[in-house]
C-alpha cells in the first residue's frame, strides 16, 4: 500500500477530509451515512433469506418442533431412522422452547409466508391457526400414497385433526393426563386386581377411600398432585373429571361459553374433598409433587404419561400406570396430541411439499421410538404391533387414547395457551382452600366469557 | 443534545472569549457527530421507531397473525380503560412497587453504612452483599421456588421447626406479592447498596472530623452530615428503583406466572400476554401505553417532588 491514495481521498471516505470545512464534512458524512443505512436496511433481509438455505442445503426439509430432554433424543433418533437409506431425507432440524413463545413463533413464521415445511403443533391449538390461513392443508391422496389414511388413527383425534372438513394435522401421538402409582403400596393399600393392576374405582368415594389407603400403606400422603402456580395441571384434572360427568364444555365464538355449571361445581367440590390437605396433599407445586412421588412420600400421582422416563429413572421398582380412573358417570381422560402440520408458505415448491408428507408419513411409522417415553403411538397399525403391547407401563393406559378429552376448540384454547392458564387460577384458589367450588366456577364461567368477548385475531 | 450540554453550561463565563467557541464547536459537529451516529442509528431504528409504530399500532387492530391491520381510533384505549384486568395487574405493579422500593433503597443504605464504617472483613460484605446481583433471574427464580416450596421448602421447614404454621408463600394471594418482593430485594440490593457505597467513599472525611470535633457523637453525624451529603444519591437511587420496580417481570413470570389468581400479574405480563399468546398487538399496544403514561406521570412527579426536596 502506497500512501497516494490517503493523500487525495477517495469519495467516499468516512469522516471529514483535513482539508475540508466542517459544513462540508458534516453534510457529506450524513449523506454517505444515510446511503450506508439503507444499504443495510435492503441487505439484511435479502442476506437473512439466503443464509438457512446455504448453510444447510436446498434440499434438506425444514422441521420445527419442541421436543427437548428425553424427548429430543428419541426425535432425533426417529430422524436418523427416516434419514438412512437412498431415499432418506436430510432434516434440518430446530428444536424450539415449548410454551406459549413456540406458538408466538410458529404464528409469526406462517403469518410471514416463509416458515418451515413441516412443524409439530398441539392439537389442541388447531383452533387458532387453520381458521387463520396460518396453516395449510394436507394433501390426503399423496400421504395415501406414502401409506398413511384416515383409518390409521382413533375417530376422535382425527376429527380434531380436521377444520371445516379439511385435515390440517397428522397425529404423532396421543398424550394423556394419567395415574402413576407404587405397585407395592397399592398392593400394601389393597387396590389391585388379582392380576396385579389397578382396580377400577367406580365412584367419587373409591377414590377418595383409595386416598386414604395409599396414605395408611406409605405412611404420609396417598395421592399427589401438583398444581400451584402451574398454568396447566388443576385444568387438565378439572376437564377429565368434568368430561366423565358427560357434560359439554363448548367455546361459542363472541360467548357466553356453554358449561354447565351444576356438573362443574359438583367437580370442583369433589376436587376439593380429594385433595383435602390431609391424606392428599392440596398445596403441592409441579416438582414437588414429582419429588414426594419419587421420595415414597404418596402411593399414587396424578400427573401427563411423559414423565414416564423421569418416574423410571428415580428407581422406583414397581412403577404401575393406569387411565385416569373413572370415578363418574362414564370414563373420560384428559389428553392432547403431539401432530404435524404444515405451517403456510407463501408460494410452496411442489416437490418439497410433496417430500413433507413423505416425511410426515414415514416418521410416525416410527412412533415406537416414540412410545418408549410414554407417548401413546397415534398411527394404529404401530398400536397393533406385538412389541407395544409388550411395552409396561405403556400398553396399560393405551385405551385412554379412545376417551381422550381436548381442550374446547377456539382460538385462545389448547396447550400452553391463556385459556388453561385462566382457568387453572380460580381451580388452584378452590383446592388451596381459598375460596369456594361455586365461587371458583362463576370465576371460570366469568374468564371464558371474557376471553370469548374479545375479537377472534386468526379469523 | 448530551454533546451541546456542556458547552451551554460553560458558555456564560466563556461568554466574552472569542477563540474557544468556534474550535469546540467544530470539534462537536465533526468528531462528536461521527462517534454519536452509530448510536443514533441503532436509538432511531430500535427505539424511536418501534415507539411511533406501537403508537401508530394502537389505534389499528393489528395482530400477529395475517390479516391486515385496521384503524380502529381510540377504541382499544376505551377497551383498556374499561378492562378489569388492566386495573388489577396496574394495581398489582404499583402495589409491588411500593413494598419493594422502601426496603430496597433502606436496606442498601444501611449495608452500605455498615460496610462503610469499618466493618471486619469488608471485602466479604462487599461481595456477600453484591453477588446475588450477578445472578442470572433464572437461577435465582429458581432457588427461591425451593426456597418458597410449600412441602420441602427451606421457609415452611424453618416456621415448622419454630412451631409455626406453614406458609402458602407462593399459593397464597394474600402473601405471593411479598415473596416476589422478597426475592426482588435479596437479588437487587446489592446494586443500590454499590451506588450508596461508592457515593460513601467518595464524601470528603472533613465534615464529618469536624462534627466529630465539635462533640457530635456517632448519630449525630449520621443523620445530620452524612446522610444529608447522601440526598443525590438517594434521588438517584429511589428514581432508579421506582421505574426498575414498575417494569417487574421476568422473575414473577417465571415464579408465579401472575398467579395466584392473577395476585402477582404485573402490567407488563399483561401485555404479554394479550399481545403475544392472544395475538392482540394493537390492544396489548394500547395498554402499553396506558402504562407509558402512568411512568411518565410517576417520573415528574417524582422529579418535581425531589426538585423541592433540594
Amino acid at each position: 500500500m502506497s500512501s497516494a491514495p490517503l493523500a487525495r481521498r477517495p469519495l467516499g471516505a468516512w469522516g471529514p477530509s483535513p482539508d475540508a470545512s466542517p459544513g462540508v464534512g458534516r453534510r457529506r458524512l450524513f449523506r454517505y451515512g444515510a446511503a450506508g443505512a439503507t444499504a443495510l436496511l435492503t441487505a439484511g433481509p435479502l442476506a437473512g433469506c439466503a443464509s438457512p438455505a446455504g448453510s444447510s442445503g436446498p434440499s434438506s426439509l425444514k422441521v420445527w418442533d419442541l421436543f427437548q430432554g428425553g424427548d429430543g433424543m428419541l426425535m432425533d433418533e426417529m430422524i436418523a431412522a427416516v434419514s438412512r437409506g437412498a431415499d432418506g431425507f436430510h432434516v434440518d432440524r430446530t428444536i424450539l422452547d415449548w410454551g406459549p413463545s413456540y406458538y408466538t413463533k410458529l404464528a409469526m413464521s406462517a403469518a410471514g409466508g416463509r416458515a418451515s415445511d413441516v412443524a409439530v403443533m398441539h392439537l389442541s391449538r388447531l383452533a387458532g391457526y387453520a381458521p387463520g390461513g396460518l396453516l395449510d392443508p394436507f394433501d390426503l391422496d399423496l400421504l395415501a400414497e406414502y401409506g398413511v389414511t384416515e383409518k390409521d388413527f382413533a375417530p376422535a383425534v382425527w376429527k380434531r385433526a380436521q377444520h371445516a372438513g379439511t385435515v390440517y394435522a397428522i397425529p404423532l401421538d396421543v398424550h394423556p393426563f394419567i395415574v402413576f402409582y407404587d405397585k407395592d403400596v397399592a398392593h400394601k393399600a389393597g387396590l389391585l386386581d388379582p392380576s396385579g393392576r389397578l382396580a377400577p374405582m367406580g365412584s367419587p368415594e373409591a377414590l377418595l377411600d383409595a386416598g386414604k389407603q395409599l396414605a395408611k400403606a406409605t405412611g404420609h400422603s396417598g395421592i399427589l398432585f401438583g398444581h400451584v402456580t402451574d398454568t396447566a395441571q388443576s385444568w387438565r384434572q378439572f376437564l377429565a373429571l368434568y368430561a366423565q360427568t358427560g357434560a359439554s364444555f363448548t367455546l361459542p365464538d363472541g360467548g357466553p361459553p356453554k358449561i354447565d355449571v351444576e356438573a362443574a361445581v359438583k367437580v370442583v367440590t369433589f376436587m376439593k374433598q380429594l385433595f383435602d390437605g390431609r391424606t392428599n396433599p392440596n398445596n403441592l407445586d409441579y416438582n414437588g409433587a414429582m419429588a414426594a412421588f419419587m421420595d415414597g412420600r404418596g402411593g399414587m400421582i396424578m400427573a401427563g404419561e411423559w414423565e414416564l422416563p423421569t418416574f423410571r429413572k428415580s428407581g422406583i421398582k414397581n412403577l404401575g400406570a393406569a387411565p385416569f380412573p373413572k370415578i363418574f358417570d362414564r370414563p373420560a381422560v384428559y389428553a392432547d396430541s403431539h401432530s404435524f402440520v404444515l405451517p403456510h408458505q407463501d408460494d410452496p415448491d411442489p416437490a418439497r411439499r410433496r417430500e413433507a408428507h413423505r416425511y410426515v408419513a414415514e416418521i410416525i411409522k416410527q412412533s415406537l421410538t416414540w412410545a418408549s417415553a410414554g407417548h401413546i403411538p397415534a398411527y394404529l397399525p404401530v398400536q397393533a404391533r406385538p412389541e407395544y403391547a409388550e411395552l409396561d407401563p405403556q400398553s396399560s393406559y393405551a385405551a385412554a387414547a379412545e376417551i381422550a378429552v381436548l381442550d374446547p376448540p377456539n382460538w385462545f384454547a389448547g396447550a400452553g395457551g391463556n385459556f388453561q392458564n385462566r382457568m387453572c387460577q380460580p381451580l388452584q384458589s378452590a383446592l388451596l382452600g381459598n375460596t369456594s367450588a361455586e365461587k371458583a366456577v362463576r370465576q371460570m364461567v366469568r374468564e371464558a366469557d371474557t376471553l370469548l368477548r374479545q375479537p377472534n385475531p386468526v379469523a | 443534545m448530551t454533546t451541546t450540554a456542556p458547552a451551554g453550561a460553560t458558555a456564560p463565563p466563556h461568554a466574552s472569549e472569542a477563540p474557544p467557541e468556534p474550535r469546540r464547536r467544530r470539534s462537536l459537529t465533526g468528531g462528536g457527530a461521527l462517534f454519536v451516529l452509530p448510536f443514533l442509528v441503532f436509538f432511531g431504528l430500535f427505539l424511536v421507531w418501534p415507539v411511533v409504530q406501537g403508537l401508530w399500532m394502537s389505534l389499528t387492530d393489528a395482530s400477529l397473525t395475517l390479516h391486515d391491520p385496521e384503524f380502529v381510533g381510540l377504541a382499544n384505549y376505551a377497551e383498556a380503560f374499561g378492562d378489569p384486568d388492566v386495573w388489577s395487574s396496574l394495581g398489582n405493579t404499583v402495589v409491588f412497587t411500593l413494598i419493594s422500593c422502601v426496603p430496597l433503597v433502606v436496606m442498601a443504605l444501611v449495608m452500605a453504612l455498615l460496610v462503610h464504617s469499618g466493618l471486619v472483613g469488608q471485602w466479604v460484605w462487599r461481595l456477600a452483599y453484591f453477588a446475588p446481583y450477578l445472578l442470572p433471574v433464572t437461577v435465582v427464580t429458581l432457588i427461591w421456588t425451593w426456597l418458597y416450596q410449600p412441602d420441602i421448602g427451606f421457609g415452611n421447614q424453618l416456621l415448622t421447626s419454630l412451631g409455626l404454621d406453614p406458609v402458602g408463600w407462593l399459593s397464597d394471594e394474600s402473601v405471593a406479592m411479598w415473596s416476589v418482593a422478597a426475592l426482588t430485594v435479596w437479588w437487587t440490593v446489592g446494586f443500590n447498596f454499590l451506588l450508596y457505597l461508592s457515593a460513601l467513599q467518595s464524601l470528603p472525611v472533613t465534615f464529618d472530623e469536624a462534627a466529630a470535633l465539635d462533640g457530635a457523637g456517632a448519630w449525630r453525624r449520621l443523620w445530620s452530615v452524612t446522610l444529608p451529603q447522601l440526598r443525590h444519591t438517594t434521588v438517584l437511587v429511589a428514581m432508579l428503583q421506582v421505574l426498575a420496580s414498575l417494569k417487574v417481570f421476568d422473575q414473577i413470570y417465571i415464579l408465579t406466572k401472575g398467579g395466584p389468581n392473577g395476585s402477582t400479574r404485573p402490567i407488563l405480563e399483561y401485555v404479554y400476554d394479550v399481545g403475544f399468546t392472544g395475538y392482540r398487538l394493537g390492544y396489548a399496544s394500547a395498554v402499553s401505553y396506558v402504562f407509558f403514561a402512568l411512568v411518565i406521570v410517576v417520573s415528574v412527579v417524582q422529579l418535581r417532588f425531589f426538585r423541592q426536596e433540594g
